[in-house]
């Protein structure tokens, strides 16, 4: 199964918790100065360090591009990585969440994603995984700058903690703008997900740590943790907080949104997005009751234009096929959760 | 090379993105590059990418703090780069760049990063160094704050205790 469709905490608010860890290799030069053979002893070396522990080798230049844009809507490889033209590979454990490619910026990025608020058990998964690869590797680190990368920015713990946020009250409320200058204050950054500018599409947002130097892994966490229980709450507190007349149109927006989504013939992405906003506030406010935030987390991965195309077996060659695709494939999801 | 967003500065920086299988290249001047950066030019509607970094990618700027007047002759030992090739990419060369333009690098790691001692976790092989290491410091400070509380007793321990494991 997929991380997305697997059952989390705080899925009201939080969709999920990415655990990124940057790792080099002695005596390998970084980017461009790579050759292929080296890459290819990389991934090589990197595979034969999991050997046994259920890791998948797929080599990007053997998938189609479209195939490739589909692991990046799943978020399981980087836009650079499914672009870029040298040989390269994802080694995937999908039982424990755990995605390696080789070589991206540095030598090895390695992610655990899991659904909801979970950044304790990505990053237990994640260090098993990095432990395999000390264990046989001889990874570049410095006593006093740490784990050394490609890039400045990731020196010391080489980890990047981060979660997928949904926060439709604060953006209502107009909350963020001052929400995202209070976590740069406290070395945390906070951006849209979908689109751009400061109401992005489905409300979606991404926290993650700024700093990965001078700060143990435990500090980085916690600090994380602590900042999200306290959105969580602000957000809870701001939806339990609308009444009256407000209420009223809130409940009559999520049932239609739910309406349109059932039974729409064309839906493009942009009122995908809107539609998503409503039917996710009704499931946590309970007014859905048919609907998972499982189901509707796996339909707001699975609705983009690469993973429809690849779950098609016509794939869509207009935009407007790719809306029909889109809301056959909605109808579909929906109708089969509402008769289980 | 004139900017290709303002059309006025001259193109420093070259920006390249793929969307959907489609690439677009830009030569963008300093100023309109960090634009893209920070999102106030839009780019092209896709999936979000959760692994771009949540800091400027373009850290040439940073480099530029370090002390210019470097052996411009000296060489990286295992890559070969000189710290100008470091300074064009904003980005060390291999993994021994760091000790061999670790003088250059200070100040551009402290501006990131606010300080250049990692604390947490370290490969196998360094961890016993490492965390001794660590001990020491944190037994230092400690020293630091019984000597300033005139708690003298406590830091003769002190001192004894960093004394015995620095002679190991």
């Amino acid at each position: 199964m997929a991380w997305y469709q697997v059952k989390g905490n705080e899925t009201d608010v939080v969709i999920s918790s990415r655990i990124r860890l940057a790792r080099s290799i002695k005596g390998y030069p970084f980017g461009d100065r790579l050759d292929d053979k080296q890459r290819a002893e990389l991934v090589t070396m990197t595979e034969k360090a999991l050997a046994g522990q259920n890791f998948t080798r797929t080599d990007l230049g053997s998938l189609s591009p479209v195939a490739r844009e589909a692991l990046v809507e799943q978020h399981l490889i980087s836009r650079e990585f499914a672009a870029a033209k040298y040989p390269r590979s994802l080694l995937r454990n999908d039982n424990k969440s755990v995605y390696l490619m080789v070589p991206e910026e540095d030598h090895i990025r390695l992610q655990c994603i899991l659904p909801g608020l979970s950044l304790r058990d990505a990053y237990r998964f994640a260090i098993e995984c990095d432990e395999l690869l000390d264990a046989s590797l001889d990874i570049a680190f410095d006593e006093r700058l740490g784990y050394l990368t490609h890039c400045p920015t990731n020196l010391g713990t080489g980890l990047r903690a981060s979660v997928m946020l949904f926060l439709p009250a604060l953006t209502d409320g107009g909350y963020i703008p001052s929400l995202s200058h209070q976590l740069s204050k406290i070395g945390l950054t906070m951006r849209g997900l979908y689109g751009e500018g400061t109401a992005p599409r489905g409300c979606i947002y991404q926290i993650s740590n700024q700093i990965t130097l001078g700060l143990s892994e435990e500090d980085i966490l916690h600090k994380l943790e602590e900042t999200v229980q306290t959105i969580i709450e602000k957000e809870r507190s701001l939806r339990a907080a609308v009444t009256g007349e407000a209420a009223s149109l809130r409940e009559d927006r999520i049932h239609r949104a739910e309406g349109i989504l059932r039974y729409a013939t064309r839906i493009s992405s942009e009122e995908f997005f809107s539609l998503f906003k409503e039917l996710k506030l009704g499931i946590s406010l309970g007014m859905i009751t048919s609907l998972s935030n499982e189901t509707l987390n796996t339909l707001l991965l699975s609705v983009q234009p690469a993973m429809l195309s690849e779950g098609a077996s016509t794939p869509p060659k207009t935009p407007a096929e790719r809306d029909r695709l889109r809301a056959a494939f909605i109808k579909h999801a929906l109708e089969v959760k509402h008769h289980e | 090379m004139k900017c290709e967003k303002c059309l006025q500065n001259e193109a420093t920086y070259y920006y390249e993105e793929t969307v959907n299988g489609k690439t677009r290249s830009l030569h963008l001047c300093a100023e309109c590059a960090k634009k893209m950066q920070s999102g106030q030019i839009p780019k092209e509607d896709s999936a979000p990418d959760l692994f771009s970094s949540p800091l400027p990618d373009l850290l040439g700027d940073l480099f530029g703090l370090s002390p210019k007047k470097t052996e411009s002759a000296k060489r990286c030992p295992d890559c070969g780069a000189l710290w100008q090739d470091l300074v064009s990419c904003g980005k060390a060369c291999c993994p021994t760049c760091y000790k061999t333009f670790a003088q250059e690098l200070e100040r551009t790691v402290r501006a990131i990063h606010g300080n250049v001692t990692h604390t947490g976790r370290a490969p196998a092989g360094f961890r016993a160094v490492h965390e001794k290491e660590q001990r020491i410091a944190a037994l230092k400070k400690e020293l630091a704050a019984a000597i300033t509380d005139e708690n003298f007793e406590k830091a003769a321990e002190l001192r004894d205790e960093i004394r015995k494991l620095t002679a190991n």
